[in-house]
């Protein structure tokens, strides 16, 4: 068996984590991201487990807060942060093309 | 004074014989010093002064950390305090509230010093993913203070202060302990707030202790335990003094020793200085029994699907739009996010995002996150099993000592097989405590790792305040011409 991915297996799950890799860099993806991927199949060879699932390893019933309404944060104070805003907004670029590489 | 016990500087306070920021200008000399440590991303050094001055005006009372300072690390918020959790996707990031625990902590009039350094976004285990730069272990500035909470480790251990907090995902607190001489303890899953830790791997983190001794590590635990209403995963406990069990016997105790905590996996020097801590205890009347547990060997396993996976899905709010780094003039919303992502973490993050994003894709999640959480139930009922029969579980906390800070790093297994033995304990949500018991080759410090079921970290303390008395080790690493 090969040890590393196919180079469009490499694009493909960098695509899914929304993060870009230079042409230079996937060789080097195609070798590590493979070495995790073995290591976590070995769970493939784990048997005989229980099926009930422990989400949380402590857990409480689910609670609701007291509906009232509480402090907000200051719009100016998040901002703050924001590398893009304007006024009470914050800025993002074009979220739908126009057509073109649809 | 930063030498003295607690009591005696908490008395010298009372007395007056001191004023608080004599300890906060102190602990900013010693660091100064020990500046090539690089244990600090950040420090807070005029509002610490601020803080001290003020807290003048304040009885001091009966609280034993009135006072004193205290590092926190970088990847917990702390209002107008940059944190940047060691990324420089985080670089600039100012946050605009307190993270609970250090609500608590100014709550308890003690002093904040500064931002550790760590793997970014925690993601490693010998601090060197960090954008700043690896600290240095003090015992030799060759070897790596292991990670994440590699900075908290080395500025203890370099006794700069008293009190630091980590957070430990799959053993980030108590292996840097291990590797730098240091008491570090992850409390319970849900023992402590997790209100203002950048999340990492939701079901898995909590925030800790680390300090020089036990005793203080369990005084800085009573602070930061409690529910908390912004976490709905905190423990509905009734408040506890966690030191109440300090300087008990411990005949009659039973303590189990998993055999796979002291096979060929560790080194034969670690496991001789476990070995010797048992007689020791046997001689003291507690009972130490090996036992075989299954599942310890697929830890590692369960640990690389859950964390990364959640990992994957935490991380997908660093998208350059309402926080953070953000490249300039994007194309459109996917040219921001892929390019901002691409220059905004490290390679390990990188790494661990791509292999999360796959695990919880489509079909995938089924295959690996949803075996990987029904496994881990399974992994919780053995612990369960065990402690019908003993009080605690001991075994080392590492399988080696401290490696070069020049070791390579290009195999991506690596920092996940060093955290192999304390692993299992973020696994089945219990509490672990690291604490020095000897040194190994040149030097270095070797922990035992002391383990106790759900909500019983006082009984751990109480095992390893009565370890660390007998054995009373010189932990300072220091020499005697350097002091301050």
């Amino acid at each position: 068996m090969k040890d590393q991915l196919t180079k469009e297996e490499v694009l493909h799950v960098a695509h899914l984590a929304r993060i870009k890799i230079d042409e230079e860099e996937i060789e080097k993806y195609q070798v590590e991201l493979k070495k995790l991927l073995n290591d976590v199949d070995k769970i493939k060879e784990v048997e005989g487990y229980d099926e009930e699932r422990m989400i949380a390893p402590w857990s409480k019933d689910t609670i609701a807060r007291e509906d009232k309404s509480g402090e907000m944060l200051n719009p100016k104070e998040v901002l703050k942060n924001a590398p893009r805003h304007s006024g009470n907004y914050i800025e993002v670029p074009i979220v739908i093309s126009d057509g073109e590489e649809a | 004074m930063l030498d003295k016990t607690i009591e005696e500087i908490h008395e010298a306070l009372k007395k007056k014989v001191i004023k608080p920021i004599d300890l906060v200008e102190e602990a900013f000399n010693r660091i100064e010093r020990n500046k090539e440590l690089n244990a600090y991303i950040t420090l807070n050094k005029e509002a610490a002064i601020k803080r001290a001055k003020e807290l003048e005006e304040k009885e001091v009372g009966d609280n034993l950390l009135f006072g004193l300072p205290i590092a926190i690390k970088d990847n917990i918020v702390t209002k107008d305090l940059r944190t940047t959790c060691a990324s420089h996707i985080l670089e600039n990031f100012i946050p605009i509230y307190d993270a609970t625990v250090v609500e608590k902590i100014n709550a308890n009039d003690m002093i904040i010093i500064g931002k550790t350094n760590m793997d970014e976004f925690a993601m490693g285990s010998s601090s060197r993913t960090s954008y700043f730069g690896a600290p240095k272990n003090p015992w030799d500035k060759t070897k790596i203070s292991g990670g994440s909470s590699g900075g908290s480790a080395t500025t203890i251990a370099a006794r700069d202060l008293l009190f630091a907090l980590g957070t430990d995902t799959g053993g980030s607190i108590r292996q840097p302990a291990s590797y730098t001489g240091i008491v570090g303890m992850k409390p319970t899953y849900g023992r402590v707030s997790r209100y203002g830790m950048v999340a990492f791997a939701s079901s898995l983190d909590q925030i800790g202790p680390m300090t020089r001794s036990v005793y203080e590590n369990a005084l800085l635990l009573n602070v930061i335990a409690g529910e908390d209403d912004k976490d709905l995963t905190s423990a509905n406990k009734e408040p506890e003094d966690f030191t109440r069990k300090i300087g008990r016997d411990i005949k009659g105790m039973k303590i189990a020793l998993p055999n796979y905590f002291m096979s060929d996996i560790v080194t034969e020097e670690i496991r001789r200085e476990v070995e010797k801590t048992k007689n020791m205890l046997e001689e003291n009347g507690a009972i130490v029994d090996y036992v075989d547990m299954k599942y310890l060997d697929k830890a590692v396993t369960l640990y690389q699907i859950i964390a990364m996976g959640e990992a994957s899905s935490n991380l997908a709010r660093f998208d350059g739009i309402r926080y953070g780094y953000s490249i300039e003039n994007p194309k459109d919303i996917e040219d921001l996010y892929l390019e901002t992502r691409k220059n905004g973490f490290g390679q390990e993050v990188k790494r661990r995002i791509m292999v999360g994003s796959y695990l919880l894709s489509g079909e995938n999640a089924k295959i690996y996150y949803n075996k990987a959480l029904s496994i881990r139930d399974d992994m919780k009922k053995e612990f369960d099993k065990v402690f019908e029969n003993y009080d605690l579980i001991i075994g080392p906390t590492t399988t080696t000592t401290a490696y070069d800070l020049t070791d390579p790093m290009d195999d991506p297994s690596k920092s996940f097989m060093d955290d192999v033995l304390v692993i299992p304990v973020n696994m089945a949500g219990l509490p672990g405590l690291s604490l020095p018991i000897g040194f190994g080759k040149e030097h270095m410090p070797i922990g035992l790792h002391i383990i106790a079921n759900s909500f019983d970290e006082a009984t751990i303390y109480q095992l390893a305040s009565f370890i660390e008395q007998k054995l009373n080790l010189n932990l300072n690493p220091r020499k005697d011409d350097e002091n301050v």
